[in-house]
């Protein structure tokens, strides 16, 4: 029974040294990715509340023509507040998910 | 209208309920207002709403397209007493009955509720998705 893998392991630790970089590249790319899109969904939602609160703004003053408006901008901003702490506590869990993993 | 389209389609329909029974309140506040002969009645004010154009499939709704108008003949009742009573003795009051007007604000109160439903509702989905996954 031989065992050749001793040589084949000095040849295999180069590439093992290689990929990691590719893979860090490439997470480098997906984490711009996802903060993007995690920055416009937030820019999404700062406009919703600032629309809310020109509404809230309007309906102390008494210029709100219309009661729904405000209370529809104010649901929907809650809703989009939500769901973005939603996916940034997902993407959190998912971080921290990957720092527990050992080898 | 993207993640919200519900809660939009039915904030559409809330305002069309609302100028409705804005339009209501104004047919009922003038049912008693009293024109001479020779003028023209107050005229009852109608709500036209319009489907909104859905071509892409997501979006729709409704919109107050315009205002109709009732007849400005009115009645002519004979109230000699009147200070606005003509040599007849006839005033010009408008055509617009009580009861269909007091249907009018059931239905477009009824019709505002069901779209506000619609959006708590919505939301509640929404809301659901959200917990989708969570444990």
């Amino acid at each position: 029974m031989s065992i050749p893998p001793i040589s084949a392991l000095s040849a295999a630790a180069p590439a093992s040294f290689v990929q990691p970089t590719q893979a860090t590249q490439a997470a480098g790319n997906t984490d711009g990715a996802f903060g993007t899109s995690l920055a416009s969904a937030i820019d999404g939602l700062q406009a919703m509340q600032s629309t809310s609160s020109a509404l809230a703004i309007k309906a102390v003053t008494g210029d709100l023509a219309d009661v729904h408006d405000y209370t529809i901008a104010s649901t929907q901003a809650a809703v989009a507040m939500e769901l973005t702490a939603t996916i940034r506590n997902r993407a959190v869990d998912a971080f921290n998910e990957i720092m527990r993993m050992q080898a | 209208m993207g993640t919200f389209a519900a809660i939009g389609i039915a904030g559409s329909g809330l305002d069309v309920y609302r100028k409705w029974i804005d339009a209501v309140s104004d047919n009922l506040a003038n049912i008693n207002t009293v024109r001479a002969s020779d003028e023209a009645a107050f005229q009852a004010r109608y709500i036209v709403a319009q489907a909104n154009d859905n071509q892409g499939g997501d979006s729709g709704g409704v919109h107050v397209a315009g205002a109709a108008f009732g007849s400005a003949e009115g009645r002519l009742v004979y109230e000699p007493g009147h200070p606005l009573a003509d040599n007849e003795g006839y005033v010009r009051y408008p055509d617009i009955d009580m009861s269909s007007q007091m249907v009018q604000l059931i239905m477009a109160q009824r019709g505002y509720q069901a779209n506000a439903a619609v959006i708590d509702r919505a939301k509640d989905m929404y809301t659901t998705a959200l917990t989708i996954g969570r444990n």
